[in-house]
């Protein structure tokens, strides 16, 4: 439902579009597939804060179902659904939310408010020149998972 | 060793407005000597009028009492003239008193700067008799029909708004006609009848049709207007009109009540006023029939100057765009790039294609999960993974299919060898 209020890219140009022409916003891309529950609640979460985020952020929903999107798939190294990439101008943005994996959010935000001050947190450090911020979000409603490097 | 201050009480400072604890030091505090020299200043405004009314003492009219009010900072309390005949003469009186005296010295060794200034604040008792003098002189001009004209004019005000029925007129009519032509100019009668909306003219009855227009012009002489305009002056919508049209009001009465009656028989009506059609019966057109409004009009020799204006303007927003990054901090992640990537686009929007193909294998600068060292280097090591699946495609992709075969040992393989040849 709340893919019909985002964006879903489906080609690698579309993300590289998106990429190139968000200049001074962050940029949200969740990679995952609209049919997965964990999918839709974070979904549901991003449109609800779309607006809120809208001045300087940007949020787009990337199908991993897609072929054209694999490439970026494995570049970003993105094993589990949903994972949310962050950009700013260009450059990824890294967060630091005490898992193994900092290039990205995994797993659903659990309120709204939650998604929002990642976003600030990350357009903060942005601004200042950092490239890996704090995550704002308390290690109890920060989705927990397993990294297996190459499946070991 | 510093000595403990002592706990003083706090105070409030009237010039400053504000408590403090400062003690007395308090009055040579820079900004409150500022402070304090706006607010004498002020009061001395206020004395000035004052002393205006000193010199020359004027009639104080019953309606004009309540505006005619003074507040002595330093007394504390607010002079209203209630039941005064002289302009400010309570005012005179409590600035020649004893007790404002005391009052401004108390202030001044409290707040202030030295006594010399008490007499800017004060009037002396020589200027209070003279004061008083002229106004003797004065009342005893205008003795009688002053006292007169007062009662029956504060009779008359305090009904503005109500009782004022064109059956009041009866009443009016009754007021001899020189009480009224006594008044000075700058006089003005009070309401004669309730400013309704069956006063409001229609543009069907003849009599009041001017009305409306007049209206237009200054609707604070409304009660005024109701003469037909024939019996106006020159200067009708001035103030002198009133002693004029006393005068001929009995002779109108009938016709004045006529037209009013006229008016009030429509009683559906809104009460607005309406404005002639005179006004806007130009050739100019209106906002209906599509005319272009009067200030375009008036600007046509720069019309041109207002497009090149609005084409400035836009350059200048433009302009501003890259002014905004000037903003926006310069050590943020990838200004550079962002900055470049702006100006590819309003390059773009210009009309000059600057590779807006992006490459197919271009790839954003990221650091991958398990890569150490530098962006560059993961997007290498992407490149060189990705050559590899690619290469290793193609060669299974020509290579025949290989045949699965399960493991034999290499002893197994010899016995078998040499049970075959054996």
């Amino acid at each position: 439902m709340s893919s019909f209020l985002l964006k879903t890219l489906t080609k690698k140009e579309e993300i590289d579009r998106i990429i190139r022409d968000t200049i001074d916003e962050v940029l949200v891309l969740r990679f995952g597939r609209c049919t997965d529950t964990v999918c839709l609640q974070h979904d549901d979460i991003l449109a609800k804060s779309v607006t809120d985020v809208s001045k300087f952020a940007k949020v787009a929903l990337v199908d991993v179902d897609s072929e054209d999107v694999q490439v970026y798939v494995k570049y970003f190294d993105i094993t589990w659904f949903p994972s949310t990439v962050f950009f700013f101008n260009a450059h990824h943005m890294k967060l630091d939310s005490g898992t193994a994996d900092h290039t990205k959010w995994v797993g659903a935000f659990h309120i709204k408010q939650d998604f929002i001050d990642v976003v600030e947190a990350i357009y903060r450090g942005a601004m200042k020149g950092k490239m890996i911020v704090q995550c704002p979000v308390p290690p109890e409603r920060i989705p927990k998972y397993q990294l297996l490097y190459k499946d070991v | 060793m510093k000595k403990p201050s002592k706990k003083r009480e706090i105070e409030y400072c009237k010039v400053c407005r504000l408590h403090h604890d400062h003690g007395s030091r308090h009055k040579y505090f820079p900004r409150h000597k500022d402070l304090l020299s706006t607010f004498l200043d002020r009061f001395r405004t206020k004395i000035a009028d004052v002393r205006f009314f000193l010199k020359n003492p004027s009639v104080l009219r019953p309606q004009e009492q309540s505006q005619n009010r003074v507040w002595c900072v330093f007394c504390d309390e607010d002079i209203v003239e209630l039941g005064s005949s002289f302009a400010c003469s309570k005012a005179i009186n409590h600035f020649a008193s004893s007790d404002h005296l005391k009052n401004i010295k108390q202030f001044l060794s409290k707040n202030g700067p030295a006594m010399d200034c008490i007499d800017d604040f004060r009037i002396s008792e020589a200027g209070v008799a003279k004061w008083e003098k002229k106004c003797q002189s004065l009342g005893n001009e205008d003795a009688s029909s002053f006292k007169g004209s007062c009662g029956q004019l504060s009779g008359t005000s305090n009904d503005i708004h109500n009782n004022l029925a064109f059956k009041t007129m009866d009443k009016i009519e009754n007021v001899p006609a020189q009480l009224i032509n006594s008044h000075h100019s700058s006089d003005v009668l009070p309401l004669q009848y309730n400013t309704n909306k069956y006063q409001i003219s229609h543009s069907e009855l003849p009599g009041v049709a001017h009305y409306g227009s007049y209206l237009n012009m200054d609707s604070s002489h409304l009660p005024l207007h109701t003469d037909p305009p024939s019996n106006l002056p020159g200067n009708g919508f001035g103030k002198h009109v009133i002693p004029s049209r006393s005068k001929d009001y009995p002779s109108n009465q009938d016709q004045e009540r006529k037209q009013i009656k006229g008016s009030y028989s429509s009683p559906g009506e809104v009460g607005m006023t309406s404005i002639s059609s005179s006004h806007s019966n130009d050739a100019c057109g209106n906002v209906h029939s599509g005319a272009p409004p009067p200030w375009l009009d008036a600007n046509d020799g720069n019309s041109s100057n207002v497009q090149l204006n609005q084409s400035d303007m836009s350059s200048s927003f433009q302009a501003k765009i890259p002014g905004k990054t000037r903003k926006l901090n310069p050590n943020r992640v990838g200004a550079a790039w962002a900055e470049k990537r702006k100006i590819e686009i309003e390059m773009e929007k210009r009309g000059q294609t600057m590779n807006s193909k992006v490459d197919a294998d271009w790839l954003p600068n990221f650091g991958r999960v398990w890569q150490s060292g530098t962006r560059k280097e993961s997007r290498k090591e992407f490149e060189k993974e990705k050559r590899k699946l690619v290469k290793t495609e193609s060669i299974s992709t020509e290579s025949e299919p290989v045949k699965i075969q399960p493991y034999i040992s290499k002893r197994a393989r010899r016995e078998t060898g040499e049970n075959g040849s054996g």
